[in-house]
């Protein structure tokens, strides 16, 4: 297959396309438990495979991709075609960033395949979790085991073959009740990544029926708790809502090709202009922020991008200062030629698609934040007068040029003179993106920082879904508006 | 076409039977087409053909699910999905309720929403259309964006009970044009929702835009200050909110899960304004109805609000083998919702900016990133975007700048409702996520609503 690949890349370049790129996936497999009260809901396994192929033609993209591999060259020449057309409404024709021919390989690091683990094994896991969510309070509860194993062989026009074998796991438990004025509330553990690897050995049961029993007794304290306050006051943001912060206000904010325009007519554009990299106060001083996709127990690492360039760290915001973005080949050149200076020294190796029958686009590695000199999340509280301690992503809402944003948590902990006290139920924080960043007063210690995952990034049209991770501490910010 | 894809699935029944398996296969074929566009270029220009099944056995109360996106010229591969169910059914752990197996009666095929014509479109054609609805309206500063996704759906499914299998196909487009200013970073955008080719209407979408850009152009901008009022939500907006209300608080599952803030006793009650009527009706092909679920009950219009009253919970089979309820023929990928419209006459954003207005009114076409804060009570949230205007008492418009909403389902279809549209538009609301699923509900060109809370107002564009 491989060389029937390279002969239709060889073709088109003969026929006059400027680039071509071919990603085969040979196997694409997934697992999926779900269990929901006891019952397994589902027990899925599935599978995919196929060819996605990408054409640049008189400055214009063309993509077409099949399940069906009885032809390919009628995959390329329709990818030919599709470019042909659409380099007849160019206005600045695409131009790719310098890279390397690269011939190499990449294999997720995992020392037990989640696929060579039997389902009764997994299914016994899920038992066990529904047993210890299964208390006094609890009105729903759920577990969930997702499995992903990927073989991707890219192939481009510049030389590059790469390899690309991937291994994820997502587990998660949720636990439900009715709190006493008759609302749903919620607790979930989604386990940080610890350790180097990210197979099923990460998935550790002792852990999990800790955080069981953890995520039970907070459920049950939310569950007579009175509501959050209202007003402006510190919030202490735990690594469960801070990395969505995080997601949603520094990540796709940063992403080169929505501060282009390129996401407009879906997801939105961003408050950044090309104008504000090495200038920008985007936060306080205590703010530094990174793009690391070589954090090896992340699926925001995956060794090459589907431009076929490296995985990096770079920095994006350096104490306070806008500096970097989240970019891939295309959108560098045409940053640096809008901008009419170089602001981007090449591609930052980003840009990536969810199978083979999408086309890359620029998405986050692992987003993390730095962590601070502020200590424990004990020593912030004590060095808080009055505010919210607040965890767990219930709901999230922002603005198209990611400029303000709402977001809700599933618990909160009221905070007075340095003291932690009752829990509180619905809090609720929003703010204006610049100020609120600038407003981070208090950065946790290196106990403090984790990696979680995010399994569901939508982005782009067609619609695609990603994986990535942000490596956050517990951060607090003051003066925020609370309560709405 | 139909006949390809029935032959295969006889085929594959027959080689699950073969392996002893009680099995639901189901077939999915999209054939996807989405030209992108970005800084008034063609950004993207893409086609995918993917075929998909599913396969799910059944051994009592024991179910497992297999899905592959398939090659057609290897049946070989296609069958070892069924050695995979074969695997692992004996590990499988069994519900504790008893699952409906699917037993269909009769064949069914549904080509009610399939146009030839629109399947057939061509690049050309998408390009020619763009080209229209921007003409004119471009310039250094103002750069077009937008997508325009067309394609063809083919759903089947058969079970081992029976030979009967059912079949639909459909075809639909989804429109969406922005125009942005690339230095005050405003956005309108048109859209438009089509089953065939013949509802292309690029002209109608470059009036919509025409109008829009001389408004953000020439109109004052301005920061609206935080606080209550009345708001006139454009279609994009209440096919939203429908669709996410009836999602969250009207399907069986949400409401015994705890998530729905409506409960069963509310059947039957007066809770929203007399004046809105809410059905999933299977009869408007132009929002992609299918006649049968995925269980082969045969679908019927099906109120969910008459004139102000909840009438009744959407079952899904899975929810009502669950707790003991009647399936209401909601095994389906997307519901047929229509809004009723109202008795006033107002067609066109054009009709809107010329009414009489005895007070001032903030047009929200489309809100942004909407999301459920409190489902039990709920409550929702989301921005203006797209071309919100603020038309003020006096004749003048003001552009605003884009504003939060954080309000209940029912301040939005309460009693504050004060006037509806007459005309109703399809509005497409599919996502591109994974298969194709063509998604539209009918609603009302406009909606009025009293005492809507802006809770927050941005400084700027």
């Amino acid at each position: 297959m491989r060389e029937k690949l390279k002969e239709q890349l060889d073709q088109l370049k003969a026929k006059g396309a400027h680039y071509v790129d071919a990603r085969w996936y040979p196997r694409e497999d997934s697992n999926f438990l779900f269990m929901w009260n006891g019952n397994l809901k589902e027990n899925n396994a599935s599978s995919q495979s196929g060819l996605g192929v990408r054409v640049l033609y008189n400055g214009a993209w063309g993509f077409s991709a099949s399940s069906d591999l009885s032809n390919p060259s009628a995959i390329f020449d329709r990818a030919f075609d599709n470019a042909r057309i659409a380099s007849e409404r160019v206005t600045f024709p695409i131009r790719l960033a310098e890279k390397e021919a690269i011939v190499d390989s990449f294999n997720s690091p995992n020392q037990i395949d989640p696929f060579s683990v039997g389902l009764d094994e997994k299914v016994a896991f899920l038992q066990k979790m529904d047993a210890a969510l299964n208390q006094p309070g609890v009105v729903q509860r759920f577990g969930m085991l997702e499995f992903v194993r990927k073989q991707i062989i890219f192939l481009d026009s510049e030389g590059s073959e790469i390899e690309k074998n991937i291994i994820e796991v997502f587990p998660s438990i949720h636990a439900m009740g009715v709190d006493k004025d008759g609302g749903m509330q919620r607790r979930k553990y989604l386990p940080g990544r610890t350790g180097a690897t990210r197979g099923w050995e990460s998935i550790n049961e002792t852990d999990f029926l800790a955080n069981a029993e953890r995520i039970v007794s907070e459920l049950n304290q939310v569950l007579v708790a009175d509501d959050a306050p209202n007003g402006k006051m510190s919030v202490i943001l735990l690594n469960g809502i801070m990395f969505l912060q995080t997601h949603e206000t520094i990540g796709h904010a940063l992403e080169l090709d929505r501060i282009l325009g390129y996401e407009l007519s879906f997801a939105g554009g961003s408050f950044v202009r090309l104008e504000d990299f090495g200038k920008l106060r985007y936060g306080s001083e205590k703010l530094t922020a990174r793009a690391n996709a070589l954090e090896p127990n992340s699926p925001g690492s995956f060794g090459f991008d589907d431009d076929s360039v490296p995985a990096q760290d770079n920095l994006l915001i350096d104490k306070g200062i806008l500096v970097g973005a989240i970019t891939g080949r295309q959108m560098v050149e045409e940053a640096n030629a809008k901008a009419k200076k170089q602001i981007f020294d090449g591609s930052s190796g980003a840009n990536r698609a969810t199978s083979f029958y999408r086309v890359p686009i620029e998405r986050m590695t692992n987003i993390n934040i730095d962590p601070g000199t502020d200590g424990s999340l004990d020593d912030i509280i004590a060095n808080t007068k009055y505010g919210l301690v607040l965890d767990g992503d219930k709901s999230w809402s922002i603005g198209s040029n990611r400029e303000q944003f709402h977001f809700a948590c599933d618990i909160g902990w009221l905070v007075e003179d340095g003291k932690k006290k009752q829990v509180v139920k619905n809090p609720t924080y929003r703010g204006e993106t610049l100020p609120f960043y600038n407003s981070l007063t208090a950065v946790g210690n290196e106990s403090t920082w984790q990696v979680y995952y995010v399994e569901n990034c939508g982005k782009g049209a067609p619609n695609q879904i990603m994986q990535l991770g942000h490596g956050v501490p517990i951060c607090r910010f003051d003066n925020v508006q609370v309560g709405e | 076409m139909s006949n390809q894809v029935i032959d295969l699935l006889q085929k594959l029944r027959q080689a699950a039977i073969n392996k002893g398996l009680q099995a639901l296969i189901s077939y999915h074929e999209e054939d996807s087409y989405l030209m992108r566009f970005a800084n008034s270029a063609i950004s993207l220009n893409t086609n995918e053909h993917l075929i998909s099944l599913d396969f799910i056995a059944f051994d009592g109360r024991k179910k497992v699910s297999y899905s592959m996106i398939a090659d057609p010229s290897e049946i070989e591969s296609m069958e070892k999905g069924l050695d995979i169910l074969v695997e692992m059914l004996p590990h499988a752990q069994a519900l504790n309720y008893d699952p409906t197996f699917p037993v269909y009666e009769k064949d069914v095929v549904d080509e009610r929403s399939y146009d030839p014509t629109l399947a057939a479109l061509t690049n050309e054609e998408r390009l020619a259309y763009f080209n229209t609805l921007a003409a004119g309206l471009e310039s250094e500063d103002v750069k077009l964006s937008g997508i325009f996704s067309s394609g063809t759906t083919i759903t089947a499914q058969i079970s081992t009970a029976t030979e009967h299998s059912q079949y639909f196909r459909s075809t639909d487009a989804q429109v969406s044009a922005v125009l942005s200013s690339e230095s005050l970073k405003w956005e309108v955008n048109a859209e438009q929702s089509a089953q065939k080719k013949s509802d292309l209407d690029a002209e109608g979408l470059h009036k919509d835009l025409a109008l829009l850009v001389k408004h953000y152009q020439e109109d004052e901008a301005v920061q609206l200050p935080v606080g209550k009022y009345t708001v006139v939500l454009g279609p994009a907006a209440t096919a939203e909110l429908s669709n996410i209300m009836a999602y969250y608080g009207m399907t069986g599952g949400a409401l015994m899960q705890g998530y729905s803030f409506l409960k069963e006793e509310d059947q039957g009650k007066n809770l929203f304004s007399e004046k809105i009527n809410l059905v999933d009706d299977p009869r408007e092909v132009e929002i992609y109805a299918q006649q049968a679920d995925r269980f082969g009950l045969e679908r019927k219009p099906f109120p969910l609000i008459t004139e102000g009253r909840f009438q009744a919970f959407m079952w899904d089979q899975d929810s009502a083998d669950e707790f003991k309820k009647n399936p209401t023929a909601h095994d389906v990928s997307h519901a047929s919702l229509v809004m009723d419209g109202g008795e006033k006459s107002v067609a066109t954003l054009k009709d809107l900016l010329e009414m009489p207005r005895e007070e001032d009114i903030l047009y929200v076409p489309y809100i942004h990133y909407m999301n459920v804060v409190n489902p039990t009570q709920g409550m929702v949230t989301g921005s203006s975007r797209f071309g919100a205007l603020f038309l003020r008492k006096d004749g003048s418009v003001q552009v605003p700048y884009n504003v939060r909403l954080t309000q209940k389902f029912s301040d939005f279809f309460g009693e504050r409702v004060q006037w509806m549209s007459k005309e109703q538009v399809a509005y497409n609301v599919s996502s591109s996520y994974g298969r194709r699923n063509p998604t539209a509900l009918k609603v009302p060109r406009f909606i009025c609503v009293k005492e809507i809370e802006i809770s927050h107002s941005n400084p700027s564009y």
